[in-house]
């Protein structure tokens, strides 16, 4: 089976955020990134159906800049056998619609029988690229997965619903499913799996590369303004040494009856 | 102001509570207001909408829209836009919700905005209002498109409690094929572990930092609390805890008198869970975590040091 697994590239979960000057993203200059959790699970479970059937192929693909190449690489050391980045100025301002353009491009060229990604990205959180994507390659999908089984041309997945329910679906392949986290254990990239992954192709391509236009990927969902939140009522912050503090807790759980 | 086309959503044979949120959206923008009900046999949850706000409802009821598939909702969805011909689609987040508006929008080549909290009106333009970076900040967007989608977070507007009068109209065209096929919904077996009656919980999040500090950190406040102990999604992802002890929209949603929380930062689909506590505690190193804008009282610190200390405080208090 061919997979391709696409992965995106995220401000670190410890990062500290802070807004840019212009308002319409956060600094990311001299934060670090981390492979989006998510797709940390979809990666996993293209790892696993290769370590079933070595024939299978697993493909990553990341839109960024260079620094997404670290991603890529780690991906490569946990297993994946091929990388592509794609990069192009014009992807700078780039929505779900048209980051599944441009990897709708490739996928398309690559003709792959599962595209696994994450359910959203920490950063945005649209959880859109995947239905989108599917759509474009004219392919069926499912969202929040949190278990596949594979039976020749078709895959049954559980969907995870709310307060714990599963709806379980078959699919045939091609598909596309998006990854819901705790769906599997992730594995670490081994030293050797780090060594071989410097040999592994990484290709860079540009919008031009894969055929795609400009025009092609002008956003139509645009962010004017990301902002902090205006405070609500907010909570009583208890100041004070840490045994001050613990008094005036006990303070609020006996003015709660509850002591 | 233009037309909204509102995706209504069935739940236990009724309309979800979420549809009428929709409703109060879409009034709120004025305009016309048109509905539609995707179903086998649901010709009555169409006549409810109709009573309720929905406007011009259609009704897309077919054998094969018995249960949800992309492909059946998808294809009803395209026949009430050529119908109606909607500026706006909203649609709620809902696990159906998100799986199958982006899938619409993307056939028509429209921009779609998701999670939706609030939608501003600015001139002649609407402005989708929504959360980022885990409820860190919020955004406003602009979306282009004929129509514009919008996915819009459930619980966010009050349910419309008008009464219209409305009316139904039967939509053709609507049954076909589906690639997905629906298998059944498995309802995890109920652990030993409920928390939805407990008086007072006590919840652990990443900030706990590993799975050990559950036993040697947050036990000791959860016996002197005589508490029960819940999590946030992270930990029970890394399988630190059980899935019965996750807070929150995928875990349990709680409502106890005193909900502790402890290094969690309040990602939505936790607070979802404990929001309608009575009284809410959090301990979390970050002033800027969005946990504190739910909670009643907030402690800005280091939990290591925090949290024995009001273990020993609670210990003292009750002469032990």
């Amino acid at each position: 089976m061919k997979i391709l697994v696409c992965l995106k590239q995220v401000p670190h979960k410890d990062a500290r955020l802070e807004l840019a000057s212009d308002g319409s993203w956060i600094q990311d200059a001299n934060i670090k990134f981390e492979i989006n959790d998510y797709d940390n699970y979809a990666l996993e479970e293209a790892l696993r159906i290769k370590d079933k059937d070595a024939a299978s192929e697993v493909l990553v693909l990341s839109i960024g800049p260079d620094r997404v190449q670290q991603s890529l690489r780690t991906a490569l050391g946990m297993g994946a056998d091929r990388a592509i980045q794609i990069w192009d100025d014009g992807l700078a301002r780039a929505d779900s619609l048209a980051i599944a353009k441009a990897i709708a491009a490739v996928a398309k060229t690559e003709k792959c029988d599962l595209v696994l990604m994450g359910l959203m990205s920490d950063d945005t959180n649209f959880a859109v690229t995947g239905p989108i994507l599917a759509e474009l390659l004219g392919v069926p999908h499912a969202t929040g997965i949190v278990s596949a089984k594979f039976d020749g041309g078709q895959v049954e997945v559980e969907r995870e619903l709310e307060g714990g329910a599963l709806e379980v679906v078959k699919l045939p392949l091609p598909c596309l499913l998006t990854a819901q986290t705790g769906m599997n254990e992730v594995r670490y990239a081994s030293l050797k799996g780090i060594m071989q992954a410097k040999r592994k192709p990484l290709d860079k391509k540009s919008l031009a590369d894969i055929g795609l236009s400009a025009g092609a990927v002008a956003p139509k969902v645009t962010i004017e303004k990301i902002y902090s939140p205006p405070k609500g009522k907010g909570a009583e912050i208890l100041s004070g040494s840490k045994d001050e503090i613990a008094q005036k807790f006990v303070g609020k759980v006996k003015e709660l009856g509850l002591l | 102001m233009a037309k909204t086309l509102i995706v209504g959503e069935i739940q236990k044979g009724g309309l979800r509570e979420a549809t009428l949120e929709l409703v109060t959206l879409a009034r709120k923008l004025g305009g016309e207001v048109a509905s539609l009900v995707i179903g086998s046999g649901v010709g009555a949850v169409a006549e409810d909408l109709a009573k309720r706000g929905g406007g011009k409802v259609l009704l897309a009821d077919d054998a094969s829209l018995a249960v949800y598939t992309a492909d059946g909702h998808a294809r009803a969805i395209r026949r009430a836009i050529d119908a109606e011909k909607p500026d706006l689609v909203l649609i709620s987040n809902t696990p159906i919700g998100w799986d199958l508006a982006g899938k619409v929008a993307a056939s028509l080549d429209c921009g779609i905005a998701t999670d939706v909290i609030r939608i501003e009106q600015d001139g002649g333009d609407l402005v989708f209002v929504r959360r980022m970076f885990n409820a860190k900040f919020d955004a406003r967007l602009r979306v282009s498109g004929s129509p514009r989608f919008a996915t819009v977070q459930p619980g966010a507007s009050d349910a419309y409690t008008g009464s219209e009068s409305g009316s139904v109209a039967k939509l053709d065209g609507v049954a076909g094929d589906s690639r997905t096929k629906f298998v059944e919904i498995r309802v995890a077996p109920a652990g030993g572990h409920d928390l939805t009656k407990a008086e007072i919980i006590v919840s652990g999040g990443r900030g706990l930092q590993k799975p050990e500090n559950f036993d040697a950190v947050l036990k000791p406040l959860v016996e002197a609390l005589g508490a029960q102990m819940g999590a946030s999604r992270p930990v029970v992802d890394a399988g630190w805890l059980p899935h019965e002890y996750q807070v929150g929209s995928s875990g349990q949603v709680v409502s106890p008198k005193l909900y502790v929380a402890v290094g969690i930062s309040g990602a939505i689909q936790h607070l979802v869970g404990m929001k309608s506590s009575n009284f809410i505690i959090a301990i979390n190193k970050d002033p800027d975590a969005p946990i504190f804008e739910v909670a009643d009282v907030g402690i800005v610190g280091d939990l290591f040091e925090i949290v024995p200390a009001l273990a020993a405080a609670l210990k003292t208090a009750k002469g032990g």
